[in-house]
């Protein structure tokens, strides 16, 4: 007895579930808001250990409230795969558009794939996949590795020796920021890259890192070009312990909160800012154009900008 | 030191490699010895007091979580935990020392507070369900960064005060303080293994835990209090190094319990328990943190780094246990 009651209870169950399901399709089809039913994200986002993404998804969820849209956000913990199984996911809740930041350019593409074969858009943030998603919102990293070194090579007048600390290596924005760096270089022969090493986007291992070029480069080290504003305060930290800040330019990409008060204390010589706040807002913005059937662009690139003393209010909160 | 459960051992079982321990820290003593001679050489720059002092402040870190771990295994257990212990000490303790607003003890006693209850945490579970420490460890290691980004709320935490700061990057005497710290908990933790009952029961648990058990020792007592000072001292690894980056970092402590386990086996702990010491626990850190300055020094690419860092502590290892077998 007991099992056919179950399998009755059950039965009813799927089946609310589905009527459920149809009407939440029916009526998102019709608008966003007024229509009572809300618009469904499905959000993946890359690390919520990393400030920068956390600050993106903040605003996608800041901004999602304003557009009155139902917002689902889980975090693909640095995992290609994972991202693909929640984004599958997403596909089996039926949301309306997918918002994905993803963790590796080629191991994420498929997400992008299915979402699209599923018939449902997917807008890629802050990086790229190699399957080209519905929309893509971000900022070219290859930009803020060239800010980066210019900032460096127009401060040492073009000539002088730089180390720089790589990102975890292959990693897209290590890659890109490099080769920014490298363009420029290329620009100034007497610039020279005394030594490049990994600091794996860390604060302590930069700033071990750093401590390790000051025993064997010493005062020959005239700027730090760190590939993320975490591995530049550890350079600061040991350049400082070490009595060499005066002397060295130290510049690094993000403008995280900390960076920026250590532009105002002078310490950090200049950040690059990555507008995360933009990205977060563009990402659901175009997410909700895409599902209202509105016109967008399928391309948003948000430019990167030098901060030093002198524009930093700008930037400061 | 060596041998205290003789006559407790059952003689049906395998002898104590005990016996010749002394050969197999000999050869981790003369593989470091090895590295830094070959270091001196390829580069002028490491033989130096300045560099040889930051070596030996980087290592303190991984060398007290090494120490923790030390206690841990010698019992036959494991603990993946403590880096997410040191992610969860930073927060908390980086919560408590802005500037102006509590004194520095404030963030030591909560930070080590809450190290010591997450150590408490895994020998409680640990004792009480008879699930491998394995299991226990790893599922507190989660708990443990979940816990770290929900109070930092994912955001890592600045702006701590000056005293503060001191512990992990300041000097004494022209000491550099982690150094210090190193050496002073460096002499309490083997006394405690060497010179106190509570030491002895620890050999006696990993050596031989049935014959331990029927000689008296509260075995679960024991283990108590051996992932509970791990905890504390993972708690102080994490104290000196939000210190010394001067940042509460969520996502600090990444993988370090491996560098951690890596020093203690290097340092010659028998991995099924029984056997092992603090000197060379010491040795096993100090030859992983010379090993990454050296190449850090010759500027050798991150990729083959991490080869080479794999080379030496098989090769450090097979050495031991060459010699353990020639005996």
């Amino acid at each position: 007895m007991k099992r056919i009651y179950f399998s009755y209870f059950s039965a009813i169950f799927f089946l609310s579930l589905f009527v459920s399901g149809c009407n939440q399709s029916t009526s998102s089809e019709k608008s966003g808001e007024s229509g009572g039913k809300k618009l469904t994200v499905g959000v993946t986002m890359l690390s919520m250990q990393n400030e920068f993404i956390v600050n993106v998804s903040d605003e996608i969820e800041k901004k999602a409230n304003e557009l009155g849209v139902e917002l689902i956000t889980v975090d693909a913990e640095r995992s290609a795969l994972k991202q693909i199984e929640q984004v599958e996911s997403f596909i089996a809740q039926k949301v309306d558009v997918i918002i994905m930041n993803p963790c590796e350019v080629e191991a994420s593409s498929p997400a992008v794939t299915k979402a699209l074969a599923a018939k449902i858009p997917i807008v890629n943030v802050n990086s790229e996949t190699t399957a080209k998603p519905t929309a893509f919102i971000g900022s070219d990293d290859v930009e803020s590795g060239r800010i980066a070194m210019k900032f460096i090579a127009e401060k040492l007048g073009g000539k002088g020796n730089v180390v720089m600390m790589h990102g975890y290596m292959g990693q897209a924005a290590q890659i890109k920021r490099e080769q920014g760096a490298r363009e420029v270089l290329k620009q100034y022969p007497n610039l020279k890259l005394l030594a490049h090493q990994t600091g794996e986007w860390d604060r302590a291992k930069g700033m071990a890192l750093m401590e390790n070029w000051i025993q064997s480069y010493g005062a020959d080290i005239n700027a730090v070009f760190a590939q993320n504003d975490e591995m530049g305060m550890g350079a600061v930290k040991a350049l400082t312990d070490a009595g060499l800040k005066s002397k060295v330019i130290v510049v690094s990409i993000d403008a995280i909160p900390d960076a920026l008060q250590a532009v105002q204390k002078g310490t950090l010589d200049a950040t690059v800012f990555q507008n995360a706040e933009q990205q977060g807002a563009k990402s659901i913005e175009t997410a909700v154009k895409i599902a209202k059937g509105e016109a967008f662009d399928k391309e948003t690139l948000i430019p990167f900008q030098l901060v030093t003393k002198d524009n930093l209010a700008k930037f400061m909160k | 030191m060596e041998n205290h459960l003789k006559t407790d051992r059952n003689p049906t079982e395998k002898p104590y490699k005990t016996r010749i321990k002394g050969m197999g820290r000999y050869g981790i003593f003369i593989a470091f010895i090895l590295v830094c001679v070959v270091l001196s050489v390829v580069t002028p720059k490491f033989l130096t007091v300045s560099n040889l002092l930051i070596v030996v402040t980087q290592v303190s870190i991984n060398a007290l979580l090494a120490f923790g771990v030390t206690f841990v295994i010698l019992t036959g257990g494991i603990d993946l935990s403590i880096g997410s212990t040191v992610a969860v000490t930073s927060v908390v303790a980086a919560m408590f020392a802005h500037p102006d607003s509590y004194p520095v003890i404030v963030p030591i006693l909560t930070g080590l507070a809450a190290g010591l209850l997450l150590g408490a945490f895994n020998g409680l579970v640990i004792t009480k369900s008879k699930v491998p420490p394995f299991i226990v460890t790893l599922g507190t290691m989660t708990i443990g960064r979940g816990l770290a980004l929900i109070l930092s709320k994912g955001r890592p935490i600045s702006n701590l005060s000056d005293s503060f700061n001191f512990i992990g990057g300041g000097q004494l005497a022209g000491i550099p303080t982690p150094i210090i710290i190193l050496i002073v908990f460096f002499i309490i933790c083997s006394v405690v293994l060497k010179k106190t009952v509570l030491g002895r029961y620890m050999y006696a648990v990993g050596g031989n835990e049935p014959a331990a058990k029927a000689s008296g020792i509260q075995l679960n007592k024991v283990k108590m209090v051996v992932y509970t000072l791990c905890g504390g001292l993972a708690a102080l690894a994490g104290i000196l190094l939000t210190s010394r980056i001067t940042t509460g970092q969520p996502n600090a402590g990444v993988g370090f319990e491996l560098d951690a386990i890596a020093a203690a086996i290097i340092g010659g702990t028998s991995t099924t328990g029984g056997t092992g010491t603090m000197t060379g626990t010491l040795i096993g850190a100090l030859l992983i943190g010379v090993i990454s300055n050296g190449l850090d020094l010759m500027n050798v690419t991150s990729y083959y780094q991490q080869v080479v860092m794999g080379i030496i502590i098989i090769g450090a290892v097979v050495l031991d246990s060459l010699n353990q077998n020639k005996s």
